[in-house]
């Protein structure tokens, strides 16, 4: 095939690709061991800001997943090296379990805000908080700006449009860490040793996961699990490589037609 | 130190409109605090042959308990000269045949009394202070990604407001969380929407060019105001911060320290 590219390391979203909630997608343990199978690096790749990498892991391995808790690269991971670059003291606004990643940073005296997917956080009080500080001069870091996600009970709101709030009531911009942006997928796979144009991308979120990956150089799939909403793939410009039921088929696929 | 150019167009004037909040008074615990001078600027202002109006972004409070607050703190107001965005949105809503999910303070759910929520097929937002917790921020989020075409109205659109105890979120920044979770845009209703201007002009029976706005708020009071045509006079009280002077799009037609500096200036113009 013309313009066919070989690929060398895959990165698959965790949440809504490989499971929702406490739920496998049907078929993904199994198809994981096929893709371990082929010679291709894998890495998971995560916006997943509850939780602490630890608990993703030990969460994967109940649902009896093939995979080892450094091979998970999370948004949490990239904010504190952002906050130990800038030697900054964060405000967090992030679930308790999610505190774990940052344990031995200085949060006393906060002269940053961080800001992950925090429910129980988001009210008019805490708000109130962040945005004096921003006002102060704090920088505001947001560890993904998605819109919604998916809960048992329906869709929830993300930490984006509490971002997207923030940023419109201090007039100030987001250093955003995690998916979509291009420095977050090129750092995961130059940990794999390879370049975005070598890697595949398979995710639920169209823009978060597809949209980003492809801007980054990478080639995107989109699977219709989690919080995939019929049509998502005409959001996208150029569109995902490739548009799939789920995860079982996009390794299928990438078997095929990709190696 | 007072701009000394803008008086100049109040030889002309007709009318003068008012922004409460951070103008009148500063709000905070109980009723707020009146802004020192203020009291007596709306009665030389009633007492002269300019006409008065207030329009506010206020939607904690009905109109009637709103007015009957600055009545106590001790403004000459009444309860026809003020437009807040409330009755403005139930006209509209009434108009279009739209039944509203209200994400608002409880003070103002009596001004929608007469308007049918069953089965909402849009959602309208205020000012809705700690009533936008994550929960109901979800409930109207999701009663607009349930809609094949989502409506949002938002009654204003300020980024803060000013309390005794310090600058607080408007809801603003809640249409902005609520847009970009459904990827929309908000139908404004109250300032700067032009609309919400023209309404108050109407009713004094002027043009643009006859008219003042007096805010603090630079982007929503003296902006809205200028862009239907209105001069627009920002007082240095209430929210007012001093990069409002070196604003990039919004150059206010003078800059006062405070609303009674602002009628000294006017009425000097016109030999009261």
């Amino acid at each position: 095939m013309a313009g066919r590219r070989a690929v060398k390391a895959v990165l698959i979203d965790l949440s809504g690709t490989l499971h929702v909630e406490d739920t496998a997608v049907a078929g993904a343990q199994e198809a994981l061991s096929r893709l371990r199978q082929a010679s291709v690096a894998v890495k998971f790749v995560t916006n997943t800001t509850k939780e602490s990498r630890r608990s993703l892991y030990e969460r994967l391995l109940r649902l009896n997943f093939d995979l080892q808790e450094q091979e998970i690269f999370t948004s949490v991971s990239a904010a504190r090296s952002l906050l130990e670059q800038n030697q900054h003291r964060p405000l967090l606004l992030l679930e308790d379990s999610a505190l774990e990643d940052f344990t031995g940073i200085d949060t006393s005296e906060p002269n940053a805000v961080v800001v992950g997917l925090a429910p129980d956080h988001f009210n008019y009080q805490t708000l109130n908080t962040a945005f004096r500080m921003i006002l102060d001069g704090a920088p505001l870091i947001a560890i993904h700006k998605a819109r919604y996600y998916k809960r048992k009970d329906g869709l929830a709101l993300g930490p984006g449009p509490f971002v997207a709030g923030l940023e419109y009531a201090t007039g100030c911009r987001a250093s955003v860490v995690g998916k979509p942006e291009k420095a977050f997928f090129t750092q995961a796979v130059s940990e794999l040793g390879c370049s975005p144009s070598e890697a595949v991308m398979i995710g639920d979120d169209a823009r978060d996961d597809v949209g980003g990956a492809q801007d980054a150089g990478m080639l995107g799939i989109l699977v219709r699990t989690g919080k995939y909403r019929e049509g998502d793939e005409n959001k996208l410009r150029p569109p995902p490589h490739l548009t799939c039921d789920s995860f079982p088929e996009a390794v299928d696929h990438i078997l095929k037609n990709l190696l | 130190m007072a701009d000394t150019n803008w008086p100049s167009c109040c030889r002309s004037l007709k009318g003068v409109v008012l922004d409460m909040c951070g103008v009148l008074y500063d709000s905070g615990e109980g009723d707020g605090v009146a802004i020192p001078g203020s009291i007596e600027a709306v009665q030389r202002l009633k007492a002269s042959d300019l006409q008065l109006r207030f329009c506010t972004n206020e939607t904690q409070a009905t109109r009637e308990k709103f007015v009957a607050k600055l009545q106590r703190l001790g403004f000459d107001i009444s309860v026809s000269e003020v437009f807040p965005p409330a009755p403005a949105v139930v006209a509209v809503l009434k108009q279009r045949g739209l039944r509203p999910h209200l994400l608002v303070y409880d003070g103002v759910l009596p001004e929608f009394d007469s308007i049918d929520k069953t089965n909402p097929n849009c959602v309208v937002i205020g000012d809705a202070a700690e009533n936008f917790s994550y929960q109901n921020l979800n409930e109207a989020f999701r009663v607009l990604v349930g809609l094949e075409k989502p409506v949002l109205f938002s009654m204003g659109q300020g980024r803060y407001y000013k309390e005794t105890d310090g600058l607080k979120l408007d809801v603003g920044v809640f249409m902005k969380a609520l847009e970009y979770a459904c990827d929309l845009e908000a139908e404004v209703i109250g300032k700067p929407s032009p609309m919400f201007f023209q309404t108050v002009l109407g009713d004094m029976n002027l043009q643009p060019h006859e008219a003042l706005m007096i805010g603090d708020d630079l982007v929503n009071d003296v902006g809205g105001a200028q862009h239907c045509g209105m001069k627009g006079v920002q007082v240095r009280t209430g929210k007012y911060r001093p990069s409002d002077e070196r604003h990039p799009t919004v150059t206010a037609d003078g800059t006062v320290d405070n609303l009674a500096q602002a009628v000294d200036m006017i009425l000097a113009q016109r030999g009261h």
